[in-house]
C-alpha cells in the first residue's frame, strides 16, 4: 500500500499496471469482446475472398453448377478476350487520368482552403457535396446533363458561348466522348476528397519547420518541393492508395451512365465482372475478371500496411 | 481582414505582401474559389432547377437552362410520393441503415474498448488487420457474397441481405474510430473508479461510456451514412422493387425504357442525396482521420 503515499499522477500510472497483472482473465475477456468483429470479418470478408479465388480457378455457372477445377484456364481465356483487354485498358486509364485530375484540382483547392476566409465552413461544405452525396444519385444529374438531345453542356458551350459547333457531341453515345464523360464524373466526384487529404497533411506541418525554411530563404515552390511534400508524403500516399482502390473498383459511374457502351468503349473490369458473373451467370468468369485487379490492389495494401506500422511503432 | 491572423503558416509562405499584392491575391483567391464552387455545385443546382421546372420548360429551347419560363412547382415531388415506390425505398434505406448502425455499434463498442484498454496480446496487429479489410473493395467479394447470402443465410432478394453485408465495411472503420476515442479518454478517470471500488464493468458503464458518448454518436452516424453510399451490393443482391433501397431503386426503376421522366427522377435523386451529403459533411473529418489512421491529426 506504499503507492498511496506517492503523488496522484504516479499512482494512476502504477495502479492499473499492477492490477492488470493480477487479472489473468483480462486477455481472455479482451479476445471475447473483439471476437464478434473478427468473426464478422472472417465469415463475410475472408471466406468470400477465398471463395472468389476458388471460383476463379474452377468452372462454376449459376445454371450448370460446379463444372470442375480448371486451374488458371479462366484467366488464360479472359486475357485473350478483346473485351477484357479493353476493360483492363479503360480501368487503368480511367484510374490514372482521374488521379492526375483529382490531384491537380485537389492540391489547388487545399491551398485555397488554407487561407482565412469568411464563411469557410459553408464554402467547404458546398465544395464537398460531390464527394458526400451518394454517387448513384448524383450520377442521375450527370446523366441528364449528358442527355443526347438536351445536354446542358452543349447548350452552354455551344448555343450560349459558341465554343462548340454543330453537330454537338452525343456525350454518352460516342466512343470518345463517353470515355471523357466517365473521366469527368470520376474527377468531379473525387477532387474534394483529394483536397481534404492534402489539407489534413498541410495543417499537420509544425510551424517552426516552415519558419526555418523561410529564414533559409526558400521560396514557395522550393518549400513545397523540399519541405512540405516530404513531410506530408505518408498522408498523401495513404489518401492516394485509398482513392485508387475505390476508383479502380468502382462500378457505379459506368453502370449508371453507359453500362460499358457504346460498343464496349467504356467497359471496365468491375463492369465486366458484373456483366459476366451476375447478368451472364458465369460465376467463374466474373470472379476472374474482378480478381485480376487484386495484384494491383494488393501492392497498395502492403504499402498501406507498412505506413501504418511505421507510424504505430513510432507511437 | 488584417485583424484576422492567417490560420496556418503554410499560407504565409513567400514574400511579404504589399497592399496592392494583397488586394490582387485576395481577388484571385475569390475568383478561384468561385470557379471551384461552380464546378462542384453546378450539377446540384441544375438538378434542383430541373425538378422544379414545368416539364415543358425542360425541352423548350427558348428557355434559359439556368432559369425558367413557366411557373416553378412541386408536382414532381408530389408525383414521386404518390405514384412511385419511392416512399418504400426510402423506408427500406432507413431500416437498413438503422440496423447496420445497431450491429456496427454492438460490435465496435466492446471491440474498440478491448483493443484500446485491455491487455490483449497482439491487439495492435489485430486492430490493423481488421482495419485493412476496409481496403478490400466490394468488387472482389460481390459474386461469392451474393451466393453466400442467398444459399447459406437464405436472404435472397431481401433488404435483410444488405443489413447482413454492410457491416463488412462499417465495422473496420468504426472499430478503428472507437478504438481511437477510447484511447483518448484519460486512463486516470477509469483508474480512479477502480481505486474507489468499482469493478471493471462498473467503471466502464458509469465512467468510460458516458464520457465516450460523442465518439459513439460519431461512429453510429458514420455507419449510417456509409451504409447509404453503397451501390454494388444493393444492385446485385436485391431485385424486387419493394425490397430496394433508394440508391438502386431510383436509377433502375424510375428510368423506364428510353423514356426518362427527368422531373421525378431528379427529385428522387436530389431529396435523399442532399440530406445524406449534409449529414456526411459533419463527419468528413473523422472519415479522413480514419483513413489516414490519424496521421493528419
Amino acid at each position: 500500500m506504499a503507492q498511496f503515499s506517492i503523488e496522484p499522477a504516479v499512482v494512476a500510472e502504477r495502479v492499473p499496471r499492477a492490477r492488470r497483472f493480477r487479472v489473468p482473465g483480462e486477455a481472455l475477456a479482451g479476445y471475447a469482446l473483439v471476437s464478434p468483429a473478427v468473426l464478422y470479418i472472417l465469415v463475410l470478408v475472408a471466406y468470400p475472398f477465398f471463395l472468389a479465388l476458388y471460383l476463379s480457378l474452377s468452372n462454376v455457372t449459376v445454371a450448370g453448377g460446379f463444372g470442375g477445377f480448371v486451374g488458371i484456364a479462366n484467366y488464360l481465356r479472359i486475357i485473350h478476350d478483346p473485351t477484357f483487354i479493353k476493360g483492363l485498358e479503360n480501368s487503368l486509364s480511367f484510374t490514372f487520368f482521374a488521379e492526375v485530375g483529382k490531384s491537380v484540382l485537389g492540391i489547388g483547392l487545399a491551398f485555397l482552403l488554407l487561407q482565412s476566409l469568411r464563411g469557410k465552413k459553408l464554402i467547404r461544405g458546398l465544395l464537398m457535396v460531390p464527394f458526400t452525396m451518394p454517387l448513384p444519385l448524383a450520377l442521375l444529374g450527370w446523366k441528364w446533363m449528358y442527355d443526347p438531345q438536351f445536354s446542358v453542356i452543349n447548350r452552354v458551350f455551344g448555343d450560349m458561348l459558341h465554343l462548340m459547333h454543330q453537330p454537338y457531341p452525343v456525350w454518352l453515345g460516342d466512343p470518345v466522348f463517353s470515355w471523357f464523360a466517365i473521366l469527368i464524373v470520376n474527377i468531379w466526384r473525387g477532387f474534394p476528397f483529394a483536397a481534404v487529404i492534402v489539407l489534413a497533411g498541410l495543417t499537420s506541418i509544425p510551424k517552426d519547420i516552415l519558419d526555418a525554411a523561410k529564414v533559409d530563404g526558400a521560396g514557395f515552390f522550393r518549400t513545397w518541393h523540399f519541405v512540405i511534400v516530404p513531410l506530408i508524403a505518408p498522408i498523401l500516399f495513404i489518401g492516394l492508395i485509398y482513392d485508387v482502390t475505390f476508383t479502380l473498383s468502382d462500378i457505379t459511374i459506368v453502370d449508371v451512365l453507359t453500362q460499358g457502351g457504346p460498343n464496349g468503349a467504356t467497359e471496365t473490369l468491375p463492369m465486366l465482372a458484373y456483366q459476366n458473373g451476375i447478368i451472364g451467370g458465369n460465376l467463374s468468369s466474373g470472379a476472374a475478371d474482378a480478381l485480376i485487379l487484386f495484384p494491383l490492389l494488393f501492392a497498395g495494401l502492403v504499402f498501406f500496411l507498412r505506413m501504418l506500422f511505421r507510424r504505430t511503432v513510432e507511437e | 481582414m488584417s485583424a484576422t491572423p492567417a490560420r496556418t503558416d503554410v499560407s504565409r509562405l513567400g514574400r511579404r505582401p504589399t497592399p496592392w499584392r494583397r488586394l490582387r491575391n485576395r481577388s484571385l483567391l475569390y475568383v478561384a474559389l468561385i470557379l471551384y464552387l461552380i464546378v462542384a455545385c453546378f450539377p446540384i443546382y441544375y438538378m434542383l432547377m430541373s425538378t422544379l421546372k414545368a416539364d415543358y420548360d425542360l425541352i423548350d429551347p427558348s428557355v434559359n437552362p439556368f432559369w425558367f419560363k413557366r411557373p416553378l412547382g412541386l408536382e414532381h415531388f408530389q408525383y414521386l410520393f404518390s405514384q412511385t415506390n419511392f416512399p418504400i425505398w426510402g423506408l427500406n434505406t432507413v431500416v437498413v441503415a438503422a440496423c447496420v448502425l445497431g450491429i456496427t455499434l454492438a460490435i465496435c463498442i466492446p471491440g474498440g474498448y478491448a483493443l484500446a484498454r485491455l491487455r490483449v496480446p497482439g491487439a495492435q496487429h489485430l486492430a490493423v488487420g481488421i482495419f485493412l479489410t476496409y481496403l478490400i473493395p466490394p468488387i472482389l467479394l460481390f459474386i461469392p457474397l451474393n451466393q453466400l447470402v442467398a444459399n447459406l443465410f437464405n436472404l435472397e432478394n431481401s433488404r435483410w441481405a444488405l443489413v447482413l453485408v454492410y457491416p463488412t465495411f462499417t465495422i473496420p472503420f468504426c472499430l478503428w474510430l472507437m478504438m481511437g476515442f477510447f484511447k483518448r479518454v484519460p486512463k486516470e478517470i477509469e483508474d480512479a473508479a477502480l481505486v474507489d471500488g468499482c469493478n471493471r464493468w462498473q467503471a466502464v458503464r458509469r465512467i468510460v461510456l458516458p464520457v465516450s458518448v460523442p465518439g459513439i454518436v460519431t461512429a453510429g452516424i458514420f455507419a449510417f451514412t456509409l451504409a447509404m453510399q453503397d451501390f454494388l451490393y444493393a444492385l446485385v443482391m436485391v431485385s424486387s422493387s419493394d425490397q430496394k433501397v433508394i440508391n438502386t431503386g431510383v436509377p433502375t426503376e424510375l428510368i423506364r425504357g428510353d423514356v426518362y421522366f427527368w422531373g421525378e427522377l431528379l427529385a428522387a435523386a436530389l431529396l435523399p442525396g442532399i440530406l445524406i451529403a449534409f449529414v456526411y459533411n459533419f463527419f468528413l473529418d473523422y472519415f479522413v482521420q480514419g483513413i489516414t489512421g490519424g496521421i493528419g491529426k
